[in-house]
């Protein structure tokens, strides 16, 4: 396979300013990601998972390292993000939010409000169209998110613990909903989060970080048919293989703080 | 049914009328100090029958609407400025910081002395009342957006004039409108003030001329129609604010 995005020792040092203090955040992360993988990103709270996701993204600038994306044939922004709180802008509604990178770039409207409802149609929002995000359920915002990000075309899209605010049911519909977007779009996927389920369920590759400084201690390939479930035994297995090694880091980062 | 009538809410203010109306006719208070509600309106027709009212409220509302007007315009322009440009702050903030405490009534005798007895020296006082409270509020609007809707827009592709634009702008919408009802509430104050000096026109001149005469029930008229002007004002503004932010239900 292909790969789309090449992470050469990626580092990022924060300096709080109130107390002169340097906080490594990565520790020099050197990753390949591959043309249409769903790869998930776990560790302990702190370790710089989302910070690689906005470097990823553009919206930081690495430290040090280097990032090199296989750039589309028309230069267009290659990454999409969906955020946890949905970052859906409550003057626009869906239509309006969605259509906001393309307007932008200066698409045609009568263009992009056609693509538009074909994300619409992707994402199972027909009928919502004209309603404000604060109409709509927690579940729904995330869903007009993602076909927000989608609507910019890009080649990967970036999740930061984008279900992490929803109520257990949704999660559950979401996720599934995750994985035919996914398989419908052929995107690359990268995936922030710090439910292990989801990584189970979701990922064809579990990044798993150390303890801050965040650097990669292990990368799990996923070598489960779909649709998976969460019952389902070797899921169990993975799962649990998944919370020991995570465990060993919060275990580890507890003791640096003294805090066991 | 209860809940959605509430008849409470009109019973009070007639029971209210009512009681005073009696009070003042059963002699117990001094008629030419607090005048019975029904004589009152009795004025206030007579004072809209032979113009007197109609002319000073048009007088009012005339350098209300210029001071309140090109206050707001200048307030929210500058807001957004200040509010994004940390350069436009920097420049602005003292000197707003240093003024803003001022009564903006304090000034209108060096605004006398600088554009003359006319219309100017009110308006400009109205307009600088008005300036300061849209502007504080559109810079505290624009500081209040959630900077991850700054990220998404930025993620998307948009450029930082289309930030300002399609986000910073409709982001600081709701504060907007705060300063602007406070503005309102400002400019009515502020032209009441204004009217005690160099004119013969205008509600506030007509009720300190009525004061001067003990004319109790004309003062009572004037106070009145004040009081009008203020409800007007804030539903034209809450139509407004309905109209450009439908997102927003007020």
């Amino acid at each position: 396979m292909a790969t789309i995005l090449r992470l050469k020792d990626i580092g990022k040092v924060w300096h709080i300013e109130r107390t002169k203090e340097e906080v490594m955040a990565l520790g020099g992360i050197s990753l390949d990601v591959e043309q249409g993988e769903f790869l998930i990103l776990v560790g302990p709270s702190g370790c710089g998972k989302s910070t690689l996701l906005q470097i990823v993204a553009g919206l930081e600038e690495p430290g040090s390292g280097m990032l090199e994306v296989t750039r589309a044939a028309d230069g267009q922004k290659q990454t999409g993000m969906v955020f946890q709180e949905y970052a859906l802008f409550p003057w626009r509604t869906v239509l309006q939010n969605i259509v906001f990178g393309p307007e932008a770039r200066s698409v045609p409207k009568a263009q992009r409000e056609a693509d538009a409802q074909k994300l619409i149609d992707l994402i199972h929002l027909r009928g919502f169209e004209h309603r404000y995000p604060h109409e709509l359920s927690g579940g729904m915002r995330q869903r007009v998110a993602l076909a927000r990000a989608l609507a910019n075309d890009p080649a990967i899209l970036l999740f930061d613990e984008p279900l992490a605010s929803l109520d257990a049911q949704t999660r559950k519909v979401l996720q599934v909903e995750l994985v035919r977007i996914w398989q419908e779009t052929k995107r690359t996927f990268i995936y922030v989060t710090h439910a292990l389920e989801e990584a189970v369920l979701l990922g064809d590759r579990v990044v798993l970080f150390t303890a801050r400084p965040g650097r990669i201690k292990e990368i799990v390939p996923v070598r489960l048919p779909r649709p998976r479930s969460i019952t389902g035994r070797r899921e169990a297995e993975l799962l649990e293989y998944l919370s020991e090694r995570i465990r060993e880091e919060v275990d580890r980062s507890l003791k640096a703080e003294g805090l066991t | 049914m209860w809940r959605r009538y509430r008849p409470l809410r009109i019973i009070s203010p007639v029971a209210f009328l009512v009681i005073w109306e009696g009070v003042v006719r059963l002699g117990e208070v001094n008629q030419l100090i607090i005048p019975a509600p029904a004589s009152v309106l009795r004025t206030m027709i007579d004072l809209t029958i032979d113009g007197r009212l109609p002319w000073a409220i048009i007088a009012s509302l005339n350098r209300v609407l210029q001071g309140f007007i090109y206050g707001s315009l200048l307030g929210i322009v500058l807001g957004l400025l200040v509010g994004w440009f940390r350069a436009v702050e920097d420049a602005v903030d003292p000197l707003v910081a240093a003024t803003y405490p001022i009564p903006k009534s304090a000034l209108f005798p060096l605004f006398m002395l600088w554009f003359g007895l006319g219309e100017t020296s009110k308006v400009i006082t109205i307009l600088i009342g008005v300036l300061f409270l849209v502007l504080i509020n559109t810079v505290t609007g624009v500081k209040a957006i959630d900077p991850v809707l700054l990220k998404a827009a930025r993620d998307l592709g948009a450029n930082q004039r289309q930030i300002f634009t399609k986000v910073v702008i409709p982001g600081a919408l709701p504060n907007i409108f705060t300063g602007l009802r406070l503005g309102a509430g400002m400019a009515l104050i502020l032209v009441f003030i204004t009217e005690l000096e160099a004119t013969k026109a205008g509600l506030g001149f007509l009720l300190w001329e009525s004061y001067q005469l003990l004319l109790v029930k004309q003062v009572f008229s004037c106070t009145i129609a004040f009081g009008i002007l203020g409800i007007l004002s804030s539903w034209m503004l809450q139509w407004l604010e309905r109209a450009v932010c439908p997102w927003k239900r007020v």
